[in-house]
């Protein structure tokens, strides 16, 4: 049975951020146990509520706090995220989060249309995005590629650069993992909802604009609502909240066109199941935890 | 209300800005210097977070259908009502049917219009600024363009009491004398190597014409990584770290670096090697394009007494014109 | 009797004399000009902005190359014009 092998991080960096910032660097590298202490560490902030700390973001190998000087000391900051990190403990957290199906057509006719336009900017401008990383990656065929990619569920270990945009990490070991370079030279246009990926990362670009991922594919489903006229939005603008684990399925056109029409209407309701997620579970069989979770959402 | 009979290049409805949001990809907006905005909603008697209008580089023109105190501070901008030159960084008054019309801007890039009971814009989670990447905020989420009309909060008590009360010289700030721009180094600046750090706060940088809300993108001296095998998941290019947040004023390295600026994209890819300090990021934001600046490197405590030197000032301005 | 009048720049940024390499110029000297017409373009903020003649007139010198880093009131192009 494979399992997630454990990372033993380093000792966390903490670096100011000029005046009002503190950002703590977990481990350079990539890894659920970075990932999974810094979203612990900042639920318990988060929960502490403490005076003068006014932004707390977690990120994929660290996070970031942003505070007044005039009601908390840097040096404070620094103290008090130190004495929460010794508080929290990998072994005995587990939180409550969700689970969503997430449908992509990949392969589309708009990804696939911007990506030809700007095969100058890529590495490999006699391939196609998903041909490059399949054979990079050691895959036969697209195909294949493309199961692996849908196979088994990302978790969302941060978001931002823009409103929206959540970085999805697969829930897989790391011999299982995909890893692709960014474009050598940035695209200045990817359509909202490209399905894109970078590093070990899948990104979901919530507007049009500028774009370095490799395209694989677009989701009908929207992770920008800025008018929050579906009903998944009415609490914020924005979809994927860090820790949800995101569970991409391959659709057909037919089915695409399906669920824009519902999007556009205003009456798409997301498949969510609420779940929680037991780190320590999911360390000792990835592929069995996630058989139980995407169980739950399947029915 | 004011109507806009001219727009200005760029001019946006903003306030001190949109906070608790950062973790989803929302910036703060707001004012590009806080300290300019603040300073004419004292002037006017408002609460120093009313929206003002930012006009960068190029002065607007505004009609008023009702009398207002107006003040305007930030960048030198000639401006007149009707004609008539008037003082910035002053409190003024404007009569029904006058226009107030301001030139562009000579010392610093960037002038506030500071109106009598703010510009009342629809307030979006808590905050009247405008976002005008994802068109959130503000004036329907964009910049201002000719025939908008804006409404206008209820004036203050006293507020005609105070007109021609204005901000003593000695408060102003000479924006194009100062180039040199504090910054705390650290973050991943681990990934440059000695001798280019050494050059970024010796060698001047010039401000590219790219430059905006988002980021203040510099040119200078060429930047040098420490060689390394690239971290699983950071990405294949020197420059990549494994995504992570970026705090407002910070200085990401693509290649050559860009300093993060109230629109700010939250987070990336790109190793960040230091962060303006707040008071700073206020003078950055009045550089125009071309312009030279050095950055100066300072601790944390230093950057904390800067702020509270600045908080001072503030005091002072507001008390002097009680 | 003909007089000089000059175009400046009404923002920071980099001239432009044409909206795309390829197209031609929006003038030549020698051109004639009516005031509104759009001169040439700045480029700043990731924007291009027209700059129009304050005038109606001739152009008798373009003072800047295309591409050029220009200033707030730096002078443009010279037109000669009827009183």
């Amino acid at each position: 049975m494979s399992t997630i092998e454990r990372v033993t991080l380093p000792d966390p960096r903490y670096e100011f951020g000029g005046d009002d910032h503190v950002f703590v660097e977990l481990d350079e590298a990539m890894s659920f146990d970075a990932n999974f202490e810094a979203m612990a560490i900042t639920q318990q902030l988060r929960k502490k509520d403490i005076d003068g700390i006014f932004e707390i973001c977690p990120a994929n190998a660290s996070y970031m706090v942003r505070f007044e000087p005039e009601t908390i000391d840097p040096h404070t900051v620094v103290e008090t995220l130190k004495s929460v990190a010794e508080e929290t403990d990998l072994s005995e957290y587990q939180w409550d989060t969700r689970i969503v199906d997430f449908p992509v057509l990949y392969e589309d006719e708009w990804t696939h249309e911007t990506l030809m336009r700007f095969r100058d900017n890529h590495q490999d401008p006699d391939a196609t995005d998903l041909e490059y990383s399949a054979q990079l990656n050691g895959f036969d065929s697209v195909d294949e590629f493309i199961d692996a990619h849908a196979g088994a569920p990302h978790m969302v270990t941060m978001v931002g650069f823009v409103p929206g945009l959540p970085w999805c990490f697969q829930m897989v070991p790391k011999d299982e993992q995909i890893e692709v370079p960014k474009y050598v030279q940035p695209r200045t246009d990817t359509p909202s909802r490209a399905v894109g990926y970078g590093g070990a990362f899948t990104a979901i670009y919530p507007v049009q604009g500028a774009g370095g991922y490799q395209l694989y594919g677009r989701t009908p489903l929207e992770v920008l609502d800025t008018d929050q006229n579906l009903a998944d939005f009415a609490e914020s603008m924005v979809f994927p909240q860090p820790g949800d684990i995101l569970d991409f399925r391959r659709i057909d056109r037919t089915e695409y066109d399906e669920i824009r029409e519902q999007i556009e209407a205003g009456t798409y309701e997301y498949t969510i199941e609420s779940v929680s997620f037991s780190p320590e579970e999911f360390f000792a069989d990835p592929h069995g935890y996630n058989e139980m979770l995407t169980e739950v959402l399947r029915g | 209300m004011i109507t806009v009979s001219r727009p200005g290049v760029l001019s946006t409805v903003q306030d001190l800005g949109r906070f608790g949001q950062y973790h989803i990809g929302m910036p703060p907006s707001g004012a590009m210097d806080p300290f300019a905005h603040r300073v004419g909603n004292y002037l006017v008697g408002n609460d120093e977070d009313a929206a003002t209008i930012e006009m960068t580089y190029q002065g607007g023109a505004f009609e008023f259908d009702e009398d207002r105190v107006v003040a305007l501070c930030g960048a030198t901008m000639a401006a007149t009502i009707d004609d008539e030159p008037i003082n910035m960084w002053e409190a003024v008054s404007v009569e029904a049917g006058q226009t107030l019309d301001i030139q562009y801007a000579s010392n610093g890039a960037r002038s506030y219009l500071a109106v009598a009971g703010g510009i009342d814009v629809e307030p979006l989670m808590d905050s009247r600024s405008t976002y005008t990447l994802i068109g959130l905020g503000g004036y329907e989420g964009r910049s201002l363009e000719e025939g908008d009309e804006l409404a206008l909060g209820a004036p203050p008590e006293g507020a005609t009491d105070r007109i021609g009360s204005a901000v003593d010289d000695e408060y102003i700030p000479d924006y194009d004398s100062i180039d040199s721009i504090r910054v705390v180094f650290g973050l991943c600046d681990y990934r440059l190597t000695d001798a280019c750090k050494e050059r970024m706060t010796t060698e001047p940088w010039t401000v590219t014409p790219d430059a905006d809300r988002v980021g203040y993108r510099l040119e200078g001296p060429e930047l040098e990584f420490v060689e390394r095998e690239q971290p699983f998941g950071a990405g294949t290019d020197q420059s990549n770290v494994v995504d992570l947040g970026y705090p407002v004023g910070s200085i990401q390295v693509p290649q050559q670096p860009i300093v993060l600026m109230q629109d700010a994209v939250t987070g990336g890819g790109y190793a960040t090697v230091g962060t303006v300090i707040s008071v700073d990021r206020g003078y950055l934001a009045q550089k125009r394009t071309h312009q030279e600046l050095y950055f100066e490197s300072v601790n944390v405590d230093d950057a904390v007494a800067a702020r509270k030197a600045q908080q001072e000032t503030l005091a002072a301005i507001r008390k002097s014109l009680e | 009797m003909s007089t000089e009048h000059t175009i400046t720049a009404p923002m920071p940024g980099v001239f432009y004399r044409q909206s795309d390499p390829t197209d031609d110029p929006f003038v030549e000297v020698g051109d004639d000009v009516s005031k509104g017409e759009t001169v040439c373009l700045v480029g700043v903020m990731k924007n291009f902005h027209d700059v129009t003649s304050d005038a109606d007139g001739t152009v008798s010198e373009i003072l800047v190359e295309n591409e050029d880093a220009i200033d707030v009131g730096d002078a443009l192009i010279v037109l000669e014009t009827e009183e």
